[in-house]
């Protein structure tokens, strides 16, 4: 089936809310009842055909063309099908996220997957601060699923996080998985200061070791993490960008923590990632 | 019917319905996969007396198994999902989790599940991590080699046990050397497998005995020392019959691994002292599902 094609025309309006144009809202309805819906643009409600031109009818495959961080709320609570972004998508991408795809080609701003509970989101570029975390008044982030980014990501990425998995193939700001109840964040780049302050339970993986020693935390060692080989031959499987891991070992240091928290979190640095990067 | 010279009985075999779950089982090398799957499927030759029926179905290449290390592949079979749900946390639990470096996973996948890792993962006192890796949850429970990692649940779907054809030589030797042919050509079939010690029954059974307490008992018709003292089945140059039965996932299997099998022994023939194939045909009691020899070899 063909994908319905959204293309934005000029852009005087300013932010543009399009929570209501995900694969799943959309599939079945006839270009004319696209065209009808309307979005908030600031304090004003404008029809779809007014910002962007419309080719196909509504299906399980939609694609955003000349998307800006302008467009905001882009795959809201979307449940099923698949969603694709050129150019950059604004905040809150894929917020309450709860099946299907969104594809990103290009950066994302803040709020990525914020409280999602399923589906997957794969961002081409980078991203801004608490991707995956809880939104504002909650107090649980992501709840399952995958967000995958291939540059960097901003502070406090899987704050709250309580279960689901984020891997940065980048460098990740200050405040990784603060107050993280569980789930599971890659970061094979640098991470900023205080990754894991908190930490209840789940794992933070990371290609390098931190600048800063982590605050609360307690080696064990190095040790072959069995489960690793799982994740790695796993994540290999789910994109091409994420091939990279299928040449990871199972050898990492492992310090548990936060152990003001608990101290059934841990963070796993790996030994062997840039060598296995380079095959 | 004939086959090299071989008398097939216009016969069928007779089995039943069963639950059944496939299970993964990897390790650091091949070797130790063999020893946990070995030790899981030990003792689960028949549902009579053994809680089970297991064995191995086939080895899985590191590409074949979720995290990429040599593995095993093993079916259990059970009467009822309850049995099943007790054989696979016993046997799990004494087998696998106590052989060093080894994992398992679940190797059928259905709606119905049963409890995998999610029962073993109080052995990990607390300490125990559930991990959520592509919609699939996995437990890492700390034990003292490591980790051992389990995953959640397993798939159980509906099976056939009791899947059979006897064997009729002129001496045990004879017998053995064609039905361990047979074994191996059972083997290359996916879905069935052969649970009793090397694949063969040496003390066939009959539903039954004459003693309340005894639910099976020996096949007298088929016991060549029984010839002269019982109405029998056997013809005079016949000294041995061995059985092999055969469990499996689907109707089609088990008539895979018969057709296999009884084509492998008959390449034998009576010069090499095969002379008939029969099956266990209980006259109905046994269960539902029929399978006739000649339409199996045709």
């Amino acid at each position: 089936m063909k994908p319905l094609i959204l293309t934005l025309r000029r852009n005087d309006h300013g932010r543009i809310d399009v929570s209501p144009l995900t694969p799943d809202k959309l599939h079945g309805m006839n270009r004319d009842a696209v065209a009808a819906i309307r979005l908030q643009c600031g304090r004003r409600r404008v029809r779809v055909d007014t910002l962007f031109e419309i080719t196909g009818r509504g299906a399980r495959r939609v694609e955003i063309r000349r998307s800006t961080d302008q467009l905001f709320r882009i795959g809201f609570r979307m449940r099923s099908g698949t969603l694709e972004v050129r150019g950059h998508a604004g905040d809150n991408l894929g917020e309450r996220m709860e099946g299907g795809e969104i594809r990103v080609r290009g950066d994302a701003g803040e709020w990525v997957g914020a409280s999602m509970g399923g589906g997957l989101i794969d961002v081409s570029g980078c991203v801004g601060h608490r991707i995956g975390a809880a939104l504002p008044g909650q107090l649980t982030g992501m709840k399952d699923g995958l967000i995958l980014i291939a540059g960097d990501a901003g502070d406090r990425a899987g704050e709250r996080m309580r279960a689901g998995t984020i891997v940065v193939l980048g460098n990740s700001g200050p405040w990784l998985a603060h107050r993280m109840a569980a789930g599971t964040i890659i970061v094979m780049g640098r991470s900023g200061a205080h990754a894991g302050i908190g930490m209840k339970r789940g794992t933070i993986l990371m290609g390098r070791k931190p600048l800063l020693p982590p605050v609360g935390f307690r080696a064990a060692g190095t040790l072959k993490m069995e489960f690793l080989r799982l994740l790695f031959k796993q994540l290999g499987g789910t994109r091409t960008s994420m091939a990279m891991f299928r040449g990871f070992g199972p050898e990492a240091i492992r310090l548990a923590g936060d152990l003001t928290a608990g101290g059934k979190g841990e963070i796993l640095i790996l030994l062997n990632a840039r060598a296995g990067a380079a095959t | 019917m004939r086959i090299n010279g071989v008398h097939i009985d216009d016969t069928f075999a007779e089995a039943f319905p069963m639950k059944a779950t496939r299970l993964i089982i990897t390790a650091m090398t091949l070797k130790w996969a063999y020893r946990a799957a070995n030790s899981l499927t030990g003792f689960a030759s028949s549902v009579i007396a053994c809680g089970c029926e297991a064995d191995i179905e086939r080895e899985l290449l590191p590409e074949e198994t979720p995290d990429g290390r040599p593995g095993i592949a093993v079916i259990i079979f059970a009467m009822s999902r309850k049995q099943l749900v007790e054989q696979v946390r016993r046997r799990v639990g004494q087998s696998v989790m106590t052989t060093a470096t080894s994992a398992c996973f679940a190797g059928s996948r259905s709606d119905d599940v049963i409890p995998l890792g999610k029962s073993l993962r109080y052995f990990g006192d607390g300490y125990q991590i559930s991990k959520k890796v592509n919609g699939v949850r996995y437990w890492r429970i700390p034990v003292m080699h490591g980790e051992f990692l389990c995953e959640d649940t397993t798939g159980v779907v509906p099976a056939i046990g009791g899947g059979n054809f006897l064997v009729m030589a002129k001496t045990s030797r004879h017998g053995l050397a064609a039905c361990e042919r047979a074994v191996v050509a059972i083997r290359a079939v996916h879905g069935a497998v052969t649970t009793f010690p090397g694949g063969i029954v040496g003390s066939g059974s009959k539903v039954g005995s004459k003693y309340r307490f005894m639910p099976a008992s020996t096949n007298e018709v088929f016991c060549p020392t029984l010839k002269g003292q019982v109405t029998s089945l056997l013809s005079a140059e016949v000294g041995s019959v061995l059985e092999i039965v055969i469990d499996g996932l689907n109707e089609a299997a088990i008539r895979e691994a018969m057709c296999a099998g009884i084509r492998a022994v008959c390449k034998f023939g009576p010069g090499k002292g095969i002379y008939r194939i029969g099956a266990g045909n209980y006259g109905g009691k046994l269960g539902p599902f029929h399978f006739h020899l000649w339409d199996i070899l045709n």
